[in-house]
């Protein structure tokens, strides 16, 4: 009990602290330009209220699950394949590599010609975003497996169809549990930069209406709400990875 | 080779040579030739370098041989075999799965039934004393039950020969001698043929029906010795003591040879 008291009184401490310096700071300035903590609250109850908030936290939230998922069902098997065959990976690498430096927001307008405006260019950008560092672990993984495990395989007669699936893909699966999580974080970071362009609706959206009509109060509002929402799909992520790890022997 | 068995493994002339990475060509090993018999223990020791593990990896079919051949059961050995099983010094056992699952992994690769495995799986297990700790992971055992688990693997597949690759060398003492009983007292009842890699001199005098003695540069068959002593052996017994004093003898033998040829090398 004490040790939990310590270890969230820190960080509560720190925290309202923030908050206070904050509140004490926007005193001196317009609200339009500098919201206090009080006004934050105020647009996020009256967003909330409105019912406007929930939809567009509905929306990013189905955007971002079809996006991730999508670039997860590419990545992996992609992932797993060139790991696989390392002279398919030493073709392919310098295209990966010239490709996976170019911001997914680089590829707004292009994607805006090729899908209109709407759902497709938000989600193409964050499929995007969560596609390199999937693929890229995945890749890893699969070559980080202890050359033991595939000897041990193959003293035992196991065939390639048998080695592949019960032996390399789960011995590699920590490592793309890895890649997965950090997958989370970059694509989230690019839903908001997403639908800040291209769409009309989602959080994104919302913080670019807001903008438009100098509520400065509800810009903020939905930037704090993206961190939460963020900070939560991590937090679930973590606890996957952490039973995952238990069962894998290696937490 | 004892009189009146069977040849089972059979070197010819095997020969390994490998290309270093600043391009000098090395021999690891230099024409060996052996012929262990059917149910035989042999141990091969030496110091590193002689090619020890290089010819168990021959042997198990996991390297090809430069020149020469091996031959086990009269069929030539050009790849690995689920007849002939190596058992690995860090156990090489899968992480993810339990202790029975990974004892199961020999017999689902070979398509036995699952109820049928399952009884397999079992009767290895009780063989090596882990009836207690299927359901646990890897993770949770100590050094000596995962080998345990590992030697469990290789003889559910019931295999008529064991390469073992200084299966013991990470265990502490206790945990070695241990199972170096239980792996006699196994040997005795299953009567596999086994050649058994040490770096360990006691260990191999302990073990061997005979000890081969490899030395480096080039490595090669420095000796065998046959230790005519019933197992279980006692190691305070002066016969024993003989044994050893004759393999450590030879052993100095090698390693003086070998310091003063890398003496000349630099």
């Amino acid at each position: 009990m004490s040790r939990i008291l310590k270890r969230s009184l820190l960080p509560a401490g720190a925290l309202t602290i923030f908050v206070a310096l904050w509140q004490f700071a926007a005193h001196y300035y317009p609200p339009e330009q500098f919201p206090a903590p009080s006004n934050v609250l105020a647009a996020l109850r009256e967003l909330s209220e409105s019912g406007v908030l929930w939809a567009n936290v509905g929306i990013s939230l189905a955007r971002f699950a079809v996006a991730y998922l999508l670039a997860v069902l590419l990545a992996i098997p992609l992932g797993l394949f060139l790991g696989r065959f390392i002279r398919c990976h030493r073709a392919i690498d310098p295209l990966i590599q010239v490709l996976r430096p170019i911001s997914p927001i680089a590829w707004f307008p292009l994607a805006v010609l090729w899908f209109g405006i709407g759902n497709a260019p938000a989600v193409f950008i964050i499929l995007l975003a969560a596609f390199y560092p999937v693929l890229l672990t995945t890749i890893a993984a699969v070559r980080a497996v202890p050359a033991v495990y595939l000897k041990v395989s193959a003293n035992f007669g196991a065939g390639s169809r048998m080695t592949f699936l019960r032996v390399i893909v789960p011995a590699a699966f920590p490592g793309i549990m890895v890649g997965l999580h950090i997958a989370v974080g970059t694509a989230w970071i690019h839903l908001v930069a997403g639908e800040m362009l291209g769409a009309q609706s989602g959080l994104g959206f919302m913080i670019v209406d807001a903008r438009n009509f100098l509520r400065t109060d509800q810009v903020m509002a939905g930037m704090l709400l993206v961190g939460l929402l963020g900070l939560a799909i991590y937090k679930g992520m973590k606890l996957v990875e952490k039973s995952i790890g238990r069962r894998w022997g290696v937490a | 080779m004892s009189t009146g068995r069977r040849t089972k493994i059979l070197l010819d002339g095997v020969e390994k040579r490998f290309t270093s990475a600043r391009g000098e060509e090395q021999i690891a090993l230099d024409t060996v030739n052996l012929e262990i018999a059917a149910g035989e223990f042999v141990c091969l020791v030496g110091p590193s370098g002689c090619g020890k593990t290089t010819l168990i990896n021959v042997m198990a079919g996991f390297e090809r041989p430069g020149s020469g051949t091996v031959t086990i059961g009269g069929r030539e050995v050009t790849a690995p075999d689920p007849d002939h099983i190596m058992i690995f010094q860090d156990y090489a056992l899968y992480p993810w799965r339990t202790v029975l699952g990974n004892v199961l992994f020999g017999l689902q690769a070979r398509g036995v039934p699952a109820y049928e495995a399952r009884g397999k799986a079992l009767a290895a297990l009780e063989l090596v004393g882990l009836s207690a700790a299927l359901d646990k992971h890897p993770h949770e055992l100590s050094g000596g039950m995962k080998q345990r688990v590992s030697i469990a693997r290789a003889l559910a597949v019931e295999p008529s020969v064991l390469f073992m690759d200084e299966p013991f060398a990470a265990l502490d003492a206790f945990t070695r001698l241990h199972l170096q009983d239980e792996l006699l007292r196994i040997w005795q009842e299953k009567r596999p043929t086994v050649v058994f890699v040490t770096h360990d001199l006691d260990e191999a005098v302990a073990l061997g029906e005979r000890v081969v003695l490899m030395a480096p540069h080039p490595g090669r068959i420095q000796r065998i010795l046959e230790v005519k002593l019933p197992h279980p052996r006692e190691r305070t017994d002066p016969d024993f003591a003989a044994f050893r004093k004759e393999l450590f003898k030879e052993f100095h033998l090698v390693h003086k040879e070998a310091a003063e040829a890398a003496e000349y090398t630099i």
